[in-house]
C-alpha cells in the first residue's frame, strides 16, 4: 500500500530563498492528487521533493511506512513524467523504457514482457525501435508515460506532462491519463497550472499559493466552497466575478449598487463579493444592471462580458462582469441586461487577508 | 544580366578564387613530388606531374637521415602519429572529464575553475617555452613522447566546446537518469559519452591536426634524432628535392585522411545544429 504523507515539509534554498512553508498532506493509496497553482508557487518544487530531486530542508515525507527524506531518487520507488519528456535521445523507445529496469538488474525476459504490455496499453508498440526524434509530440509523451509505467512504481509523479502538446491532444491525453491511473490504481501526484486539467483529473486538488497549501479537497468542493479569495479566483473557468464592496450594516455597497441579503459582516474592512458566472441569470428584479461589451460564443454556451453600471472596480474603472448563458441569449453590444443571483450562492471575502466570511 | 544572376556569378568567382588559393599549393606540391630532383633545382616547382613519383616515394621511405643517419621517414611517421594521437587523445579525454565535472556537479568554485582553465588560452605554449622547458626537463621528460605531448594538450578549448554542448542538454536528462538508477559513472558512460561522440570526434580531429603540425615544441624537446617528427624531418631531406617533396606529401596525408573519414561528425559538431530532443 502506498499512501504518501507530507509532514511539515519545508524547503529553503541555500541562498536563503524560501520555497515551501510547512506543507502537511496525506494522500491515500490509489488517489490522484493534483497540485495546482500559478507559476512559481512551489508546486513543482514540492513534487520534486517527493521525487528526491530536491532535498527536504525540514519535515518528513513518507511513502507507505517508509520515511524517504534521505533515500536516493531511484530507491524511492517513484516514476516521473517530465514536461519536456526528457526522453534519452540516443536510445530507442525500447531502450528508453528498459534503461531503468536494466539498472535494477531485472531479468531480460521480464523487461521485455513489461515493455510489450506497456507499449500495447499506450498504443506505441509499433514504435519500439524508433528513436525519440522520429516521433511526434504526442507519441513522445506516450513513451515518457511508458517509461514510468514499466517501472511499476508505488507512486507516479507528473510534472506538467501535457503542457507541450496542442490543445486537442492535451484533452485526449488528459482523458487517457485519468483512465490509465484508474485502471492501474497507482497513487499519483500531478502538477499543473491549468485549472481545467486540475478540475477534470483530480480525485482531490491541492491549491498551492506562495509555498503553502491554500486548500485541499475534491474539485467540486473547492469550486462550491472555496476557503479563500485565491482559491475562488483560481478554480473555475470562466473566472469568478470579483466585485469590491463594503458592508454598511445591512447591504453590500459599491457605488449605486446595493445588495440585500447579507448580515454579520465587518463594516470597517474592504470586502470582495464573489459571484460565479453560472450563478448569474437574467431577472427583471435582478441586482446587477449590466451593459454588454462582448459576447463569446463557445457553441453550447455563450459568455457575455459587460460592465456593471453604477459600480467601480478597485482601480476606479468600470467593473467587469461575466455571465455564462445558453446559446439562445445573444445580446448586441451596449444592450442593457439585468442580472440577478441568489445571495446564498455568492461568497464574501475580506479583501486584505483573502479570508472567506460568507 | 539580371541582378540575381550577376550575384551568383560573382559568388562563384569568389569561391573559385578561394579554391585556387587553397588547393593550388597542394597541387603544386603533389605534382612536384613526382619530378626528378635535378628538374626541381634548375626549374623550380612544377604544376604538372612528372615520371619520378614512385622513385621519389621509395627513396624517401627508406632514406636514412640525420647527423647519425639513424632516422627514417617511417620512424618519423610513427613518431608523428604517437605525438599527434597522444595530444588528441589527452585533449579529448581530459576536456571531456573537465567539462563533465564543471557542468553536471554542484561545485562551489566551478566558475573559477572554468576561468582559470580558459585563462591558459591567454598564454599559448610559444609564450612560455622557457619555463615549460625547465619544468619538462626537471621532470626528466626531455626526449620522451610524454614530454612532447603533455605541454601541447589543449584542455581549455576542448573544455569550452564540451561545456557548451552539455549546457544545451536539458537538465531533465540527469534527473530522469537518476530516477532510473544511474549514478555519476553510469550517467557518464550511458549518456555523456554517446551524446558527445560527434563533438568529441571533432575535437579529436582538430587537436590531432594541431598536434601533427607542431614544430617548435618538438624541436626544443627532442634533441635525440630518434624522436624527430615528420614536420621536423622535412628539413633533413630538403624541400627542393624530389624525395623532399614526396615527404611533404606524406606529411599531409594522415590529417587529410582523418578529416575525410570524420567529415560528417566534424561538420555536424562544428555547425552546432540543435538536435530535436
Amino acid at each position: 500500500m502506498a499512501q504518501v504523507e507530507l509532514r511539515q515539509v519545508r524547503k529553503t534554498y541555500p541562498n536563503g530563498a524560501e520555497a515551501i512553508f510547512g506543507v502537511d498532506m496525506q494522500i491515500a493509496d490509489g488517489e490522484l492528487i493534483v497540485f495546482v497553482g500559478p507559476s512559481g508557487c512551489g508546486k513543482s518544487t514540492l513534487l520534486r521533493m517527493v521525487a528526491g530531486l530536491e532535498s527536504v530542508t525540514s519535515g518528513e515525507i513518507s511513502i507507505g511506512d517508509r520515511v524517504i527524506n534521505d533515500v536516493s531518487p531511484s530507491q524511492r520507488d517513484v516514476a516521473m513524467v517530465f514536461q519536456n519528456y526528457a526522453l534519452y535521445p540516443h536510445m530507442t523507445v525500447r531502450g528508453n523504457m528498459s534503461y531503468g529496469l536494466k539498472n535494477r538488474k531485472m531479468p531480460a525476459d521480464e523487461i521485455e514482457r513489461r515493455i510489450v504490455d506497456a507499449a500495447k496499453m499506450l498504443k506505441i508498440d509499433q514504435f519500439l525501435d524508433r528513436q525519440p526524434n522520429q516521433l511526434s509530440g504526442g507519441q513522445r509523451q506516450r513513451v515518457a508515460m511508458g517509461r514510468a509505467i514499466v517501472r511499476n512504481p508505488q507512486v507516479f509523479l507528473f510534472d506538467e506532462p501535457l503542457s507541450n502538446l496542442d490543445a486537442k491532444l492535451r484533452v485526449q491525453m488528459r482523458i487517457e491519463i485519468k483512465k490509465l491511473q484508474r485502471s492501474m490504481n497507482v497513487t499519483s501526484i500531478y502538477v499543473t497550472h491549468d485549472q481545467t486539467e486540475a478540475m477534470t483529473l483530480a480525485d482531490r486538488l491541492a491549491v498551492i499559493n506562495e509555498g503553502q497549501v491554500e486548500q485541499m479537497g475534491a474539485p467540486m468542493e473547492l469550486y462550491s466552497n472555496p476557503r479563500t479569495l485565491f482559491v475562488a479566483s483560481f478554480i473555475g473557468a470562466p473566472q469568478i466575478n470579483l466585485i469590491p464592496v463594503t458592508f454598511d450594516g445591512t447591504h453590500l455597497v459599491n457605488g449605486d449598487i446595493k445588495l440585500a441579503g447579507y448580515s454579520r459582516l465587518p463594516t470597517d474592512a474592504p470586502l470582495v463579493l464573489g459571484v460565479r458566472p453560472d450563478v448569474l441569470s437574467l431577472r427583471d428584479d435582478g441586482q446587477f444592471p449590466v451593459s454588454v461589451d462582448l459576447v463569446e460564443q463557445h457553441g453550447g454556451e455563450n459568455l457575455i462580458y459587460g460592465s456593471l453600471a453604477g459600480a467601480h472596480s478597485d482601480t476606479g474603472e468600470s467593473q467587469e462582469i461575466c455571465l455564462k448563458a445558453g446559446q439562445e441569449l445573444l445580446p448586441d453590444m451596449d444592450d442593457r441586461l439585468t442580472l440577478g443571483f441568489n445571495p446564498d450562492e455568492s461568497f464574501v471575502f475580506r479583501a486584505d487577508t483573502g479570508e472567506r466570511l460568507k | 544580366m539580371t541582378r540575381p544572376a550577376l550575384r551568383r556569378v560573382c559568388t562563384h568567382a569568389i569561391l573559385l578564387a578561394g579554391i585556387v588559393f587553397l588547393v593550388g599549393p597542394v597541387l603544386l606540391m603533389m605534382s612536384s613530388s613526382t619530378q626528378p630532383t635535378s628538374d626541381l633545382v634548375t626549374e623550380g616547382l612544377k604544376f604538372w606531374p612528372g615520371r619520378h613519383g614512385p622513385e621519389n616515394f621509395r627513396t624517401v621511405l627508406t632514406l636514412q637521415a640525420g647527423f647519425t643517419d639513424q632516422i627514417t621517414a617511417a620512424d618519423m611517421l610513427r613518431n608523428s602519429l604517437i605525438v599527434a594521437s597522444g595530444i588528441a587523445g589527452a585533449t579529448t579525454l581530459l576536456s571531456l572529464l573537465a567539462a563533465y565535472g564543471l557542468v553536471w556537479f554542484r561545485l562551489r568554485l566551478a566558475g573559477a575553475f572554468l576561468w582559470i582553465t580558459l585563462a591558459t588560452l591567454l598564454l599559448p605554449l610559444e609564450s612560455r617555452f622557457i619555463t615549460t622547458f625547465q619544468v619538462t626537463s626537471a621532470l626528466g621528460l626531455i626526449n620522451t613522447y610524454t614530454g612532447m605531448i603533455l605541454p601541447a594538450v589543449m584542455v581549455a578549448v576542448g573544455t569550452l566546446f564540451f561545456r557548451q554542448l552539455f549546457l544545451s542538454f536539458p537538465g531533465e536528462y540527469l534527473e530522469a537518469a537518476r530516477l532510473d538508477g544511474a549514478g555519476p559513472w553510469r550517467f557518464f558512460s550511458d549518456f555523456i559519452l554517446p551524446l558527445s561522440r560527434e563533438r568529441g570526434g571533432a575535437i579529436f580531429v582538430v587537436s590531432f591536426m594541431i598536434g601533427w603540425n607542431q614544430y617548435l615544441w618538438p624541436l626544443l624537446i627532442s634533441t635525440d634524432e630518434s624522436h624527430y617528427t615528420l614536420v621536423r624531418g622535412i628539413r633533413l631531406i630538403g624541400q627542393e628535392s624530389g624525395p623532399g617533396m614526396a615527404l611533404v606529401v606524406l606529411t599531409i596525408l594522415p590529417p587529410l585522411l582523418l578529416v575525410i573519414i570524420f567529415q560528417r561528425w566534424f561538420l555536424r559538431a562544428l555547425s552546432d545544429q540543435k538536435e530535436s530532443f
